[in-house]
């Protein structure tokens, strides 16, 4: 009988929902994890004193970490500079949570700081962990019993959907473009490169060619200008994605300036006043948020407002939490409202039966404005399967109802992958292309070895292929044929 | 009647998967019939008769290293032969051989009549014997019943076989042998998906009108490559050179105003060909800014005046086949001898066989060769190998064997066509393999001649002279790693004279071969101890020389491995599995895979499917206890 055991490498991630301002944990977890740490933490007598040079580091003497103790250490890069300062703790194997050695950082660093720590453990060799990989571990190392096999089952669809979404989020038009051109020049070069290897006497000897020069020194041009975009941080869009959706005139742009504090929508008694999608960063306690503004659904003959409506459904369909605002006077929507009644809304405004409408509908918060005119005052009703929030945008009464509302959800979203992994995800990818394509260039240059150079570039792809979707030989195959005339 | 003798394997067809299913099942020590239309048959070569190429070589060296006749028979028949991509390092360098096709089809014939436990028989088989749902023998056309253990089947393009040549078709297995028609009905109402493709051939030519003088000739390599690990150049016949021409606009021409009568064009052919040009209507209509096409003009052996102008497969008209092959150069006068034709055939979907090649559906019933899906001789010998060796481990109650992805390009071929099946007729290409600097024609039998001798494929012979070389060779790499060379000793300043500037420090000789501008032969002329020749010092050249690269292909090899060791049991039923998306449990139910690995590798299976996978397959055991 073979054995159901878990990978044998050693994973990273970040423990604690993203974005939340205070501690930032990172887990390791591995047989590595005890020897990674060490090379990263390093002990001081107390918490004030600073390390002013290289002379004072201790780096040769290892720190020795007690299983189950905190320490308090600070957390230094390669070139021993200062990270973070903060706690870390070690549980070894079997006795943690994992079943594996486990190590925690404790730090005190935002996002960045921690990502930053991240990278010093991915280049000492450990791996981001997949979603929900830590749970994995623990239930094949026999720490988890039975009964959580199947919330583990879920954690890992729920997370790696959720990630999913990250991704792309995180990939701004901008950066997806560049990665697609990275890509495109990849697949090119590696087409002349295995069609010169597979079809010798095809008359197509481009290995011996300038223009494969040519094309790594553009790969390396283009990877180094995707990792500069992806460093600025302008793809970076953290906090959940709230978007507000309704039909025209339900007062949308209204609760938008409310949630805002300012009025950066347009508000006319218009219908079909909002076309294009309106994003607004903001914080709710801290917690960084998007508020989305779209346009009212209907079906309309401008051809502006049909594009803005088109716009609107795709944020619908990234988003994490959506407000659907009702008229509450006009459209005869009573506090009992049911997810029955919002469904029926729902269909009315999709005009077709969109297949995920049940995932989207669970995302709904239904936003009874207007009830200035019903005489009603503001309120949160707790529906059986839907949360129903009484407001007048116009009045600015029950604002802060929704805002603690959305305080309350984002304390249990989030839980899974940040855009901040999902973002190091990305560059740790493209960094370890960089790496084969730099590796490939030099076998071809030094040794002339042509079908190293393939290797690598093979490996450069298959980094790619963890953002951009598989890849396979036969793919390749196809893309020879169609581009070379190849056949006896 | 009833056949006395009970038979432990039959293998129906005498091609080229037959031949060396047959002899595979009859070296294990299973008594074996091959069953097969025509004896006269037996190896015959429909197509072009050239063993070898990129991808095909590794392949042939494979099937060679676990005993198989396809490299020794190439050796005895091969009139040309070539290293492919020499220049271009020693994981895709492949060996090409031209043989003549009678000297091939002969040596064939003596290696199968030869064979202890193989007995031969000409008829064609019309019907399978079944035991309940299991197969239990064959029953010929005219009635004769064999009674055996496992059957494979390996009946080439012989399955509802049609020839086209222009819009005229007619049945046939290929040019001048009839279809296996009561058996591909037979077949037909059995649970396969069946699918149609199609492949070609070009005109024969009578090198008499030919003129070579304006050709260029294309000899073969000094020295002369031998294909078996075990061959000689003293087993091969006379040497002769192939001739390369070209089409001209001329040609083009004719051909586009004979599309109207081609039954491709036409739509009167309906199996699928290959991505890839293999008929010359297809590279000019594909391809029309290319003015000029290749065409290799091979001889077909040395006692036969027919040629083989490789390169322009067609099922044209032959009036126009005619027209067309006299614009080429050289061929200005040529006599065509037989006309090139197209032939679509039935193919079973390759993703109802195990990995053993076994069929899902009928236990003890096998597939190889081109009725799977696949086109060329060695893909066909090389399945042909798997599935006698199956059949026969099955007879005689042992465990089934297949060998990995990381482990032969054979591994690959099988992979490729139970997890993702084929579209077009599927050709190994060294692009198919992920570990294509591990699996080299060099090294097969390093990879797979062990493992050959367990499971009893592997004679004493190939025995003795394999673990010789295995022992040399690490005899020589211990030494090279274990020798120290100083920068101020005499032999490090003769290093330093080879490399062009002094050692900067005390190496090994292994670290020294690792650098680009050394090699074992340079080493030798400097140091009176580097003695290996031949196949062992090119195996210590290469091994040090790929050692990074091998290394970290073996680490990810070693962590996929552990999925390929975890079964899904047949009992599984997918769509039970939470946290699964609707459409990954229909993916995993239509495949069904036999293990994780298998799983992992069909298209859309995410790593989080896999995960998800694992928790569900551990929760089973736990609760199984
Ligand atoms: C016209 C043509 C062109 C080709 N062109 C190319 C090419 O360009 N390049 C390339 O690589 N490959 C080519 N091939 C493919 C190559 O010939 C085949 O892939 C290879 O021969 C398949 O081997 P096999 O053993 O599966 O079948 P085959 O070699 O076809 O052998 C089948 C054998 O089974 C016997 N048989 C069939 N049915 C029965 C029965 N019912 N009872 C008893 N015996 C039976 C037949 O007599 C025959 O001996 C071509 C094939 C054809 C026909
Ligand atoms: N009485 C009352 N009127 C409101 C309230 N909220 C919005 N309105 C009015 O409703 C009208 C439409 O408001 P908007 O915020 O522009 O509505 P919208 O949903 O963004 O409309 P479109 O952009 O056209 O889809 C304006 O005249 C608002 O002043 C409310 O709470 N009470
Ligand atoms: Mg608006």
């Amino acid at each position: 009988m073979t054995i159901l055991s878990a990978d044998s490498d050693t994973i990273i991630a970040q423990a604690t929902p993203p974005g939340r301002g205070g501690v930032g944990i990172l887990r390791l977890s591995g047989p590595r994890s005890l020897e990674f740490a060490q090379a990263v933490v390093r002990f001081t007598k107390s918490k004030s004193s600073k390390v002013t040079s290289t002379q004072e580091m201790t780096s040769d003497v290892k720190p020795q970490l007690k299983p189950r103790f905190a320490h308090f250490a600070q957390f230094f890069d390669k070139k021993n500079d200062l990270i973070d300062e903060g706690i870390v703790l070690y549980f070894p194997g079997p006795n943690s949570f994992t079943g594996e050695d486990v190590v925690e950082l404790q730090g005190h660093g935002g996002p960045v700081v921690l990502d930053f720590l991240i990278q010093q453990f991915l280049d000492l060799g450990a791996r981001i962990a997949r979603p929900g990989e830590f749970s994995e571990r623990a239930f094949l190392n026999d720490k988890l019993d039975l009964i959580q096999a199947e919330a583990i089952a879920d954690l890992i669809d729920s997370s790696s959907t959720q990630a999913a979404r990250s991704a792309v989020r995180s990939l701004s038009g901008e950066f997806s473009n560049q990665i697609n051109q990275l890509l495109e020049s990849l697949i090119t070069l590696r087409l002349y490169i295995e069609a010169a290897i597979d079809f010798p006497e095809e008359e197509i000897d481009f290995l011996a060619d300038s223009k494969v020069t040519k094309g790594l020194d553009e790969i390396v041009l283009r990877i180094t200008s995707v990792l500069q975009t992806a460093n600025q941080g302008a793809l970076l869009q953290e906090g959940m994605r709230v978007v507000i959706a309704g039909r025209p005139n339900a007062g949308k742009s209204s609760l938008l300036n409310c949630l805002a504090g300012e009025n950066r929508a347009i508000v006319t008694a218009l219908a079909g006043t909002t076309r294009d999608v309106l994003r607004e960063k903001i914080n709710i306690d801290g917690m960084p948020l998007h508020i989305i503004d779209t346009a009212g659904l209907r079906t309309s003959p401008d051809e502006i407002e049909q594009e803005g409506i088109k716009r609107a459904w795709q944020e619908i369909e990234l988003a994490d939490q959506i407000l659907l605002v009702v008229d509450a006077s006009g459209d005869n929507i009573g506090k009992n409202v049911s997810m029955d009644n919002v469904q029926a809304l729902w269909q009315e405004m999709v005009f077709s039966d969109k297949i995920w409408a049940d995932k989207i509908l669970k995302k709904i918060i239904l936003i009874r404005n207007k009830i200035d005119l019903l005489k009603e005052s503001p309120t949160e009703i707790e529906n059986t399967d839907l949360t129903v929030i009484c407001l007048s945008a116009k009045n600015n009464k029950g604002i802060d109802i929704l805002r603690n509302h959305l305080k309350k959800i984002m304390g249990f979203k989030n839980l899974g992958q940040g855009q901040f992994s999902a973002r190091r995800r990305h560059t740790d990818a493209i960094e370890r292309a960089l790496k084969f394509v730099k590796a490939g260039e030099e076998q071809l240059l030094n040794a002339g070895a042509g079908e190293l150079l393939a290797e690598d570039l093979k490996q450069a792809q298959n980094c790619l292929s963890e953002i951009t979707g598989e890849f396979t030989s036969d793919d390749l195959l196809g893309r020879i044929f169609s581009s070379f005339c190849i056949g006896k | 009647m009833d056949f006395p003798t009970h038979f432990d394997v039959i293998v129906i067809g005498g091609g080229h998967a037959g031949c060396e299913a047959a002899l595979a099942s009859a070296r294990i020590g299973a008594k074996t019939l091959l069953l097969t239309h025509n004896i006269e048959t037996i190896g015959q070569m429909s197509c072009n008769p050239a063993i070898g190429g990129i991808g095909k070589s590794h392949l042939v060296k494979e099937i060679d290293a676990l005993g198989g006749a396809m490299a020794a028979v190439t050796d005895l028949g091969g009139i040309q032969f070539r290293v492919l991509n020499s220049r271009k390092g020693p994981a895709v360098r492949a060996t090409r051989a031209q043989t003549d096709r009678a000297l091939y089809k002969a040596a064939m014939r003596e290696v199968i009549e030869n064979q202890l436990n193989l007995t031969l028989f000409q008829q064609a088989a019309d019907d399978l014997i079944m035991d309940g749902d299991q197969v239990a023998g064959v029953i010929t056309n005219m009635g004769v019943r064999f009674n055996s253990t496992s059957v494979v089947l390996t009946a080439g393009t012989f399955l509802g076989g049609v020839i086209h040549v222009g819009l005229n078709n007619h049945e046939g297995g290929r040019a001048g042998d009839p279809t296996s028609t009561a058996l591909a009905r037979r077949l037909r109402q059995m649970p396969f998906r069946v699918d149609r493709l199609k492949t070609g051939t070009p005109p024969r030519i009578d090198s008499r009108s030919v003129d070579f003088s304006v050709m260029s000739e294309q000899p073969g390599d000094t020295p002369v490559p031998v294909m078996s690990f075990l061959g000689s150049t003293k087993y091969h016949p006379q040497q002769v050179s192939c001739f390369i021409t070209h089409t001209s606009e001329k040609t083009h021409n004719i051909i586009r105003q004979g599309l109207d009568r081609s039954p491709m064009y036409t739509g009167v052919i309906e199996g699928q060909g290959p991505r890839y040009c293999p008929s010359i209507e297809d590279k000019i209509t594909r391809f029309a800014d290319k003015d000029s096409h290749q065409v290799f003009v091979e001889p077909e052996g040395l006692t036969t005046n027919e040629l083989y102008p490789n390169g322009i497969s067609t099922s044209l008209p032959f009036d126009v086949q005619l027209e067309l092959v006299r614009t080429i150069k050289g061929f200005e006068k040529a006599h065509i001898t037989r006309p090139g034709y197209a032939i679509e055939y039935d193919f079973f979907d390759p993703r109802d066989l195990h990995h053993s090649l076994e069929t899902n559906c009928i236990p003890g019933l096998y597939f190889a060769g081109q009725i799977n899906g696949t086109t060329g001789y060695e893909e066909a010998a090389a399945q042909g190998l798997l599935a006698g060796t199956n059949a026969a481990l099955r007879a005689l109650d042992k465990d089934q064997w297949y060998p990995r992805r990381d482990q032969a390009y054979l591994g690959v071929l099988v992979d490729d066509l139970i997890t993702r099946g084929t579209k077009e007729p599927y050709r190994m290409f060294t692009s198919r393999a992920e570990y294509r600097l591990l699996l080299r024609e060099d090294n097969a039998d390093l990879r797979l001649t062990e493992i050959g001798r367990t499971l009893g494929l592997v004679n004493d012979r190939r025995w003795r002279a394999f673990s010789e070389k295995r022992e040399s060779i690490e005899l020589e790499l211990q030494r090279l790693k274990e020798t120290w060379v100083g920068s101020e000793s005499k032999l490090g300043m003769a290093v330093g004279s080879v490399l062009g500037k002094p050692l900067s420090k005390e190496s090994t000789l292994a670290d020294l071969l690792k650098r680009p501008e050394m090699n074992y032969s340079a080493l030798q002329s400097v140091d009176e101890n580097s003695t290996a020749q031949g196949q062992i010092a090119e195996q210590v050249e290469i091994h040090l020389k790929y050692a990074g690269y091998i290394d970290r292909q073996k680490e990810e090899i070693d962590r996929l491995k552990r999925y390929e060791n975890i079964e899904l049991p047949d009992s599984l039923d997918f769509r039970q599995i939470k946290g699964l998306s609707n459409e990954v449990k229909q993916k995993l139910s239509d495949s069904r895979p036999q293990t994780l690995g298998h799983a992992s590798r069909l298209s859309g299976i995410t790593p989080a499917a896999i995960s998800i996978l694992m928790v569900y397959l551990k929760k089973r055991r736990n609760l199984a206890g």
